[in-house]
């Protein structure tokens, strides 16, 4: 244990009905590192990304976030300091405005409010038209929604982010400008899991989910 | 008014000669159904033979416990034909929802007794027992159209629940639009039976005391009475039937802990 550490699993073991996906695995991540997780199908690189979020409980092996262990208890702070894009994201029924606007009305984010005023700079950053607040997320495109995604996570200005394949929909270039604002905030904690791994050579760290994985553990 | 009219055996037998038409329509069609009928005749026949010769005896008796008893087994039976109506496991839903179908219909029904009857007896058996079953009734059909959209809902669409938790919702706020969309439907029948009441077609207790020799002007004192008592059964009982399982449904850090559902191995 580091308290250092951003993000840290240790020996974390995971089964679902009786399959092991994820035995003994451990990682970290300086404040400000950038990771890029990578392994085949099955490997469990969204288990670990669900373990970061809470949403997934290791029955051995521990997860902590900026020093603190990961509890029941204390999940629903820590969670405060992580954003989360997922793979072909789900935001619930609604326009792209509404979906943006959501997370304001939780009392964890009650102070961010103000933040919808960069919507629009970020709109423009990523390429997105601002017509699109206006319509149904059912309506957009995959690309769309990665980015509506990605844009609501950085309205919640948190320290760590988790992006499950966030650019597998995006074209060449806003795949370019997704990596270039990453690569440029250091501020930014940020674990990627994706196949491309080329996308992401500027990361600090890689790690492959073939090492970490038992043999029966990967698909 | 009259006194109602008495049934006789002979008279009562004729009733099942109106069966004539939907045994027909089903053998013309070869609809499957005639066996699923013949059960479903017996049973109600038995069924209401065996409730109306219990419930003379507790008429007759008046007894505070015995109705207090009769009504519970009512909610019991409820709680455990929601409960499987929505294929969720008994052991996990049944107590909290039972907690909340007897909130739901003892506060509407001893209001209705003691505050509108103005009877010092609030659990007299000749009005506990039929205002009683009617609440429950309808608590227990919106209940199983709320609780199946709650907890189908969340299951149904996972990943925007999950990514709420994400977001920094704690649960209740993450829980709180899947809760609205279950009040919404379950009680949205209730408000259009309200709507419509009357003009559609004349509501059960009405008809009821009509039947039984009084006025029109006193049967829609308490088709009023019983509306209001069933509207605001059903929301106390879905409100707190959700609320009360949502404690034992979600794991600990936020997720649907999906061993809730009966067709989810335990794993």
């Amino acid at each position: 244990m580091d308290e250092a550490n951003e993000v840290e699993i240790t020996d974390a073991t995971v089964r679902f009905a009786g399959r092991t996906v994820l035995d003994g695995f451990s990682m970290s991540l300086r404040p400000g590192a950038k990771a890029l997780l990578t392994g085949p199908s099955g490997s469990g690189k969204s288990t670990v990304l669900r373990c970061l979020l809470g949403f997934v409980t290791p029955e051995a092996g521990s997860v902590r976030i900026q020093g603190q262990a990961m509890t029941a208890e204390t999940v629903w702070s820590l969670r405060r300091h992580i954003a989360y894009v997922g793979q072909e994201p789900d935001l619930g029924s609604g326009t792209a405005s509404e979906i943006l606007e959501r997370p304001f009305g939780y009392r964890a984010n009650a102070g961010l409010k103000g933040n919808l005023q960069r919507v629009p700079a970020l709109f423009r950053q990523f390429g997105l038209d601002l017509d699109l607040l206006e319509k149904e997320m059912g309506d957009l495109s995959g690309g769309e929604k990665q980015r509506v995604a990605l844009i609501g996570a950085l309205l919640l200005d948190r320290p760590i982010f988790l992006l499950d394949e966030v650019t597998s929909a995006l074209d060449p270039a806003s795949r370019g400008t997704v990596v270039d604002y990453f690569r440029a905030r250091d501020d930014i904690t940020a674990l990627f899991v994706a196949h491309d791994s080329d996308v992401f050579s500027f990361v600090d760290q890689v790690i492959s989910m073939r090492q970490n994985d038992p043999p029966r553990g990967a698909a | 008014m009259n006194d109602i009219v008495e049934i006789g055996i002979w008279q009562l037998a004729a009733a099942y000669l109106l069966l004539a038409f939907p045994l027909a329509i089903m053998l013309w069609y070869r609809i499957p159904m005639i066996g699923d009928t013949v059960v479903g005749l017996v049973r109600m026949t038995l069924q209401l033979i065996f409730v109306g010769l219990y419930l003379q005896v507790i008429f007759k008796l008046n007894i505070l416990w015995l109705s207090a008893a009769w009504l519970l087994v009512m909610i019991t039976v409820a709680d455990v034909s929601i409960v499987r109506s929505c294929s969720l496991r008994l052991s996990r839903i049944a107590l909290p929802l039972f907690a909340a179908l007897l909130a739901g219909t003892a506060i509407p029904l001893l209001l209705f007794v003691g505050l509108i009857l103005q009877r010092s007896n609030l659990l007299d058996a000749q009005y506990a027992i039929p205002i009683g079953g009617m609440i429950l009734g309808n608590c227990l059909r919106a209940d199983i159209v709320g609780v199946r959209t709650f907890y189908e809902g969340i299951r149904g669409s996972e990943k925007a629940f999950l990514q709420s938790l994400a977001h920094g919702a704690l649960l209740h706020e993450a829980i709180r639009p899947h809760v609205a969309k279950a009040c919404r439907a379950a009680l949205a029948p209730t408000i259009a039976t309200m709507t419509t009441i009357g003009l559609v077609s004349l509501p059960g207790m009405m008809t009821g005391v009509i039947l039984g020799g009084a006025s029109p002007a006193i049967a829609i004192k308490y088709q009023i009475a019983i509306m209001i008592s069933i509207f605001s059964g059903t929301a106390i009982t879905l409100a707190l039937g959700l609320w009360l399982t949502a404690k034992t449904s979600f794991t600990p850090y936020g997720p649907l802990d999906r061993t809730i559902f009966r067709n989810t191995a335990k794993t």
